[in-house]
């Protein structure tokens, strides 16, 4: 078995903590405050996922604040026109190993409320 | 002069890097999520103030040291503003103070927005 340093960044378990809000437009571009464990700015990423569909969230290695929290930019829904809320997955992938964290749920809502335009098109 | 250890969390110097929001109810009790430099979860407050000619106001955020994430993120509770009676928005400060020491960080703004309130309530309670 190998041994893993749990305080290595490089190796340890990732893990998500506290979000500022669990819900955004489908159209994208929500901020979101994440609070982590230890991450490195420049060998991480947050995959959205439903599915086959997949999204990244949009950062630069200057939002990763002490390694503990990630501010970022939900990416669009691969649907503009939805209805009804959907619920996709989070998580925090690391680039160099592909180690994932759990899951967290985001829920995407509809851009647009008016149900008879809907109807009209 | 005093010679500071940089590296203890005790001696460095506070700072506020960044808030999620930066405007709230009058009411406070708005969730904030603050991303600072080093501190210890048990020797940190976060002081709403205003200096006007009167004495000024103060108040504190509201969190337990379990809302202290990793010594570098707070999320807190807006407290109220002194007057839930505003008629338009005010800007007041707020700053990390450590409770020992005393000392604070520079201070960021924060807006408090007023109550939607009727109209015609508020001229009447003017006319009374």
């Amino acid at each position: 078995n190998p041994i893993y340093d749990k305080k290595a960044t490089t190796t340890s378990q990732l893990k998500m903590g506290r979000f500022n809000q669990y819900r955004g437009s489908c159209i994208g571009k929500t901020e979101i405050y994440m609070l982590c464990d230890k991450v490195q700015k420049d060998d991480i990423e947050i995959i959205f996922r439903r599915g086959s569909w997949k999204a990244c969230g949009e950062f630069a290695q200057t939002d990763v604040h002490r390694q503990i929290a990630i501010v970022f930019k939900t990416p669009p829904y691969q649907e503009q026109d939805i209805t009804e809320e959907v619920e996709v997955s989070v998580v925090l992938r690391r680039l160099s190993d592909q180690m994932e964290s759990e899951s967290v749920t985001f829920t995407y809502l509809p851009h647009n409320p008016d149900p008879y335009e809907v109807k009209r098109k | 002069n005093p010679i500071y250890d940089s590296k203890s969390p005790n001696a460095s110097n506070l700072k506020i890097s960044r808030m999620d929001k930066s405007c709230g109810s009058v009411l406070g009790g708005d969730e904030i999520f603050l991303l600072c430099d080093k501190v210890q979860k048990d020797d940190i407050e976060i002081r709403f103030y205003e200096e006007d000619e009167e004495g000024g106001w103060e108040a504190f955020g509201d969190f337990s040291p379990t809302d202290v994430h990793k010594q570098y993120a707070i999320v807190f509770k807006t407290p109220a503003y002194h007057s839930a009676e505003i008629e338009r928005a005010v800007t007041v400060f707020l700053q990390l103070k450590r409770k020992k020491a005393g000392d604070s960080s520079d201070p960021k703004q924060f807006t408090y927005i007023p109550q939607i309130q009727d109209k015609e309530e508020v001229l009447r309670k003017k006319q009374k």
